[in-house]
């Protein structure tokens, strides 16, 4: 029997919940880039447990003692013999939240150890009072999803540290449309105990009526408060999956006809009845979480390899959700080079399969160049299996239809039907190999760095930067010769462009100068963390450019960069690829709250080349500067350059600890007021600045979330607008216009008593209502909530602080 | 101390000065420069502004004093004073922290500004204590030169205190570069002053309708002494 109509993914996925307990590590017997890395992965296993002993010896350093360990997460072998193995800290068994600790083996037996991620002093009181059932219930009130939860949530108890505390989440207001405040995710608590016990729940929501997303809450485990939200997809590898069947089916060899590859040969299946199927089943043997939930149908089909399925629609064209495996082809050909006409029903035609025609050959396109040049066993390292679904449309605000989106959670993604030619800004089927490749490495990273995606980070640049990077080596690799043996990176073949073709000729992003577009940042300054991680990913991607084909000393050049205006040679996409996914995957330790900088960056990828290459040798050189021509640190001999930032505007202040680390660059004002923000200027004499209204975020994906407004005053003061929100405003310094910060003002309604006059008084007014569940009037809150509690106080007084402190 | 009649013939000293033009300028010798501030206490024992013996000849740090006897929660209010008079502020260090607060007001430590119960008063579960925790202490000088300050109890579960005593500190500072003469009287004037009553209902998770009615501030005269350039 054939595999027949799937059942809805909802109902399988479901299957998946529970079971939080580490992925068993596998031993794979898996190709190798080079010889030395072949031999040295043998010796694995020996070295992760030398690394795990090392950890344990070092815990008395961090005043950790008998109840704390480390476990292993992750570990892999690289190009250079290395074993890299990334431990969680445990204590009493369980996980410390941002815990960990990162150990390179050398061949010689060397260890290096990276312990920023280290929680020191750990030491929990008591035992949590709450029950998962419970964390988990509190979780999905706050969640409050419109639509069905089609996954069941994962929860899992953990120790949290307290300075973690925090999170920010961001509601759309209904009257004017503006991203505001969710005060009912405002996460105010500080626990009263440096560590505590926690629950973590992951969730999330994938359905037609609410944006999707992937929050992951912390929940005390004593108080049922929440401690920290955070809107990013967090990986802790998902559940064991189920064991794979040998499958009867047979691999095969296919003939396609994609829209974007043209005529290529596709690895597929042959199926107990004799059909084909798109599914590659020569790459990725460990079972895909997700498809581990749909049953055995006897057709022979697995959840293995890399598979292709498609969204079906309803007769209006609108996805319905179900979801199928390209399959029942008897010929074994697959797709017509045609764009999908979008006729509902003809998914799986030949018009239909020429997406994913594309769709699988850039996936096992991309599992290829991690294999043969990194030595790497797919996306999370461990040769787990991963799927495509292509034709989506629909949901939320129309989400899928122009996006594509990589899952953690289900280690797979999303590919939109596009919206062009009957939008014209819209795209074509999102199945070409730059968009696939980007999202796989999604994948790398979420098993590896783990940065934090997440609006208002600059680690949510650095996540976008990292797939589009590896993107651009993927395409290169896509473009080798016949004979090459495929661990090297072509020279030529990258474009520097993203997603060219699905948009008809205009990129969604270019790395050369990303500002191109009107949106995205060539370089960094503070404030940089406010674009959309796909704007904040500029500079990142820009520096790669750079460091990969040189920069020019021919000012108005777009390799020309005003930070490093001599320029320089470039060292080759081979060895720049190298050095980011080394910096990636083997130096950069997130501790899943946010904090990497691009400074962080830099250092990781300077250790990856010092390592790669010797210390003071060319491409080490070449990675500083790349860097300063991005505005991060400085080249070798280069003289300090001006700078501007909102820097240590808070130091830890009530507002800070108690709303999200976020915070230290944003400030709260009154609103209608005459006031001077601070920004402190360094390494100049002339500390002016000139103030703007707005900023650089404003015209990046964020337009819907702050303000342009209120007016600069002749002497420099800023009058604010009249209404409550997030505004921007930007200072540049006057000794150097390249330098320039833009910074976040939240103006509030400190006229609690209503008398037209924002003033000290005002405070009398909020006692009234502090801590009354109800409240006793709107305006006694300066967010207008209907209650008022230590938040308020603070943002007032911080209000009060910014703006009318003597000078 | 002195008499009411003495602050009312300062004041109109100073509307006098103020009116300027036409008068006959004295043809005695100028004043000299001043080199501080003295401040002398209004009469009476209602609420007022009284000079506590921390001050210095260049800083006159001010009390502010209810009636004995009238039990409050908090007070606030705006003061105008010359732009050639500095408001000053009070430089506290936040124990147990590296953070300290400038305002332009100080606690006298009468009034409760913190949680007084560890728990949440609405659910009971425990809530946390910091030493950051936000209290209604504040103060700042807005446009046109007005210094705004206000200290309240947030807590209604804490008791009223009695007003009689020093509830709060200002201070206004004498500025050299400002050119006063020795003896010019320095006029000040209370724009807004409110205090919080004692009754303003007992803690409820269910706010009345009599919690809403008196849920506002009373309007209050503050007395003021004289402050004069020396
Ligand atoms: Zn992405």
């Amino acid at each position: 029997m054939r595999r027949s109509r799937a059942a809805q993914a909802a109902l399988l996925t479901f299957l998946l919940a529970g079971g939080s307990a580490a992925a068993p590590l596998v031993a794979q017997a898996a190709k190798a880039a080079n010889p030395l890395q072949a031999s040295a992965r043998a010796l694995e296993p020996h070295r992760v447990a030398l690394a795990k002993d090392h950890a344990m010896v070092l815990r008395s350093q961090f005043g950790l003692g008998e109840p704390d360990a480390f476990v292993t997460r992750l570990s892999f072998t690289n190009t250079q013999g290395q074993a890299i193995v990334r431990l969680d800290q445990t204590h009493q068994g369980f996980r410390v939240f941002g815990g960990q600790a990162l150990i390179h083996v050398l061949p010689d037996g060397t260890l290096r150890t990276l312990t920023q991620g280290v929680q020191p002093g750990v030491k929990v009181e008591g035992e949590p009072r709450l029950s998962k059932q419970g964390a988990v219930a509190i979780a999905l009130r706050h969640l409050a999803p419109q639509g069905p939860m089609t996954d069941a949530p994962k929860v899992e108890r953990v120790v949290f540290p307290a300075k973690f505390a925090g999170g920010l989440a961001f509601t759309q207001d209904p009257v004017t449309g503006k991203q505001v405040l969710d005060r009912k995710r405002l996460v105010h608590i500080q626990p009263e105990q440096p560590f505590v016990w926690a629950y973590e729940v992951r969730t999330r929501v994938h359905n037609r009526v609410d944006a999707p997303s992937e929050l992951t809450y912390l929940i005390d485990g004593r108080s049922g408060e929440i401690l920290r939200v955070d809107n990013a997809l967090h990986t802790a590898r998902a559940s064991a999956p189920a064991q794979a069947k040998a499958p009867f089916a047979a691999p095969a060899t296919g003939n396609g006809l994609g829209f974007y590859r043209g005529a290529v040969t596709l690895a597929t299946t042959e199926m107990n009845d004799g059909t084909f199927s798109l599914w590659d089943n020569t790459r990725g043997t460990v079972g895909n979480p997700q498809l581990s939930g749909f049953g055995d149908d006897g057709s022979g089909w697995a959840p293995t390899g890399l598979q292709v399925w498609y969204a079906s629609h309803d007769a209006s064209g609108q996805m319905d959700w179900n979801m199928w495996l390209f399959q029942g082809n008897a010929a074994n050909s697959w797709g017509d080079g045609q764009v999908w006409n979008r006729v509902p029903g003809t998914e799986n035609s030949a018009n239909g399969q020429t997406a994913a025609v594309d769709a699988l050959a850039a996936m096992t396109t991309t599992w290829d160049f991690y294999a043969n040049v990194f030595g790497r066993n797919g996306m999370d390292g461990n040769d787990t299996a991963v799927f495509a679904q292509v034709h989506m449309n629909g949901g939320y605000m129309e989400w899928y239809t122009d996006n594509a989106s990589w899952s953690s959670w289900a280690q797979g993604m999303s590919l939109g039907q596009g919206s062009y030619p009957g939008n014209p800004k819209g795209l074509l089927e999102l199945t070409d190999l730059d968009i696939i490749a980007h999202e796989m490495a999604h994948g790398v990273t979420d098993a590896t760095a783990r940065f934090v995606n997440a609006a208002g980070l600059e680690e949510a640049g650095m996540a976008e930067g990292t797939s589009d990077i590896l993107a651009q080596g993927v395409r290169a690799y896509a473009t080798r010769g016949a004979g090459d043996p495929g661990n090297a990176i072509p020279a030529t073949g990258a474009d520097w462009k993203i997603g060219e073709n699905a948009g008809h000729g205009t990129p969604i992003r270019w790395m050369d100068k990303p500002s191109r577009d009107g949106r995205s940042a060539d370089a960094w300054y503070d404030g940089l963390r406010y674009l959309d991680g796909h704007f904040s990913c500029g500079p990142l991607n820009r520096m790669f450019y750079l460091l990969s084909e040189g920069a020019s000393a021919t000012q108005g050049a777009t390799n020309h960069s005003p930070y490093y205006p001599a320029g320089f040679t470039g060292i080759g996409l081979d060895a720049a690829s190298r050095i980011w996914f080394k910096a990636v995957t083997e130096n950069i330790v997130s501790d899943g709250t946010g904090s990497l900088t691009f400074e962080t960056a830099r250092e990781a990828a300077l250790l990856a080349a010092t390592d790669l290459y010797g210390a003071g040798h060319a491409n080490v050189l070449a990675v500083e500067k790349a860097f300063s021509a991005i505005n991060v640190g400085l080249a070798n001999g280069q003289a300090p350059r001006a700078q501007v930032a909102f820097k240590d505007w808070r130091e830890g202040d009530y507002v800070e600890i108690s709303h999200f680390s976020g915070w230290s660059n944003k400030e709260f004002f009154p609103q209608g007021e005459t006031v001077r923000p601070r920004v402190k200027v360094e390494n100049t004499a002339n500390t002016q600045v000139a103030w703007t209204i707005g900023g650089p975020s404003m015209y990046n994906g964020a337009e819907s979330m702050v303000g342009k407004g209120g007016r600069i005053n002749a002497d420099g003061s800023w009058t604010t607008p009249m209404e409550k929100g997030w505004w921007a405003i930007t200072a540049t310094s006057q000794a150097d216009a390249t330098q320039f910060a833009e910074g976040r003002a939240f103006t509030i309604n400190l006229d609690a008593d209503q008398d037209l006059e924002q003033d000290a008084v005002d405070m009398g007014t909020l006692a009234f209502s502090w801590y009354l569940s109800n409240g006793l009037s709107l305006a006694h809150s300066v967010f207008n909530a209907p209650w008022v509690d230590d938040g308020d106080v603070g943002a007032f007084v911080d209000a009060v602080k910014n703006s009318w402190l003597p000078k | 101390m002195r008499t009411l009649g003495c602050l009312i013939s300062g004041l109109m000293l100073s509307l006098a000065l103020a009116c300027g033009g036409g008068s006959n300028p004295a043809k005695t010798q100028a004043a000299p420069a001043a080199t501080g501030l003295a401040y002398t206490d209004p009469s009476g024992t209602g609420w007022r502004l009284v000079k506590d013996a921390s001050s210095t000849p260049t800083r006159v740090v001010l009390n502010l004093v209810g009636p004995t006897g009238l039990m409050t929660r908090g007070a606030g209010f705006n003061l105008l004073a010359p732009a050639s008079v500095k408001y000053g502020t009070f430089h506290v260090d936040i124990p147990g922290t590296t953070h300290s607060t400038d305002f332009p007001i100080a606690d006298t430590g009468v009034y409760q500004l913190l949680n007084t119960d560890p728990r949440d008063p609405w659910t009971g579960d425990p809530i946390p204590t910091h030493p950051l925790e936000p209290t209604l202490l504040a103060g700042g000088v807005k446009a046109g030169h007005i210094l705004t300050v206000g200290i309240f109890q947030k807590d209604r579960r804490a008791t009223a205190k009695d007003s009689g005593v020093a509830l709060a500190r200002i201070a206004l500072e004498f500025d050299a570069a400002a050119g006063l003469r020795a003896g010019d009287i320095l006029p000040l004037t209370v724009l807004k002053a409110r205090h919080q009553a004692e009754d303003i209902g007992p803690f409820s998770v269910s706010p009345t309708v009599a919690m809403a009615e008196k849920a506002h501030l009373v309007d209050m005269t503050i007395a003021l002494g004289v402050l004069r350039a020396n």
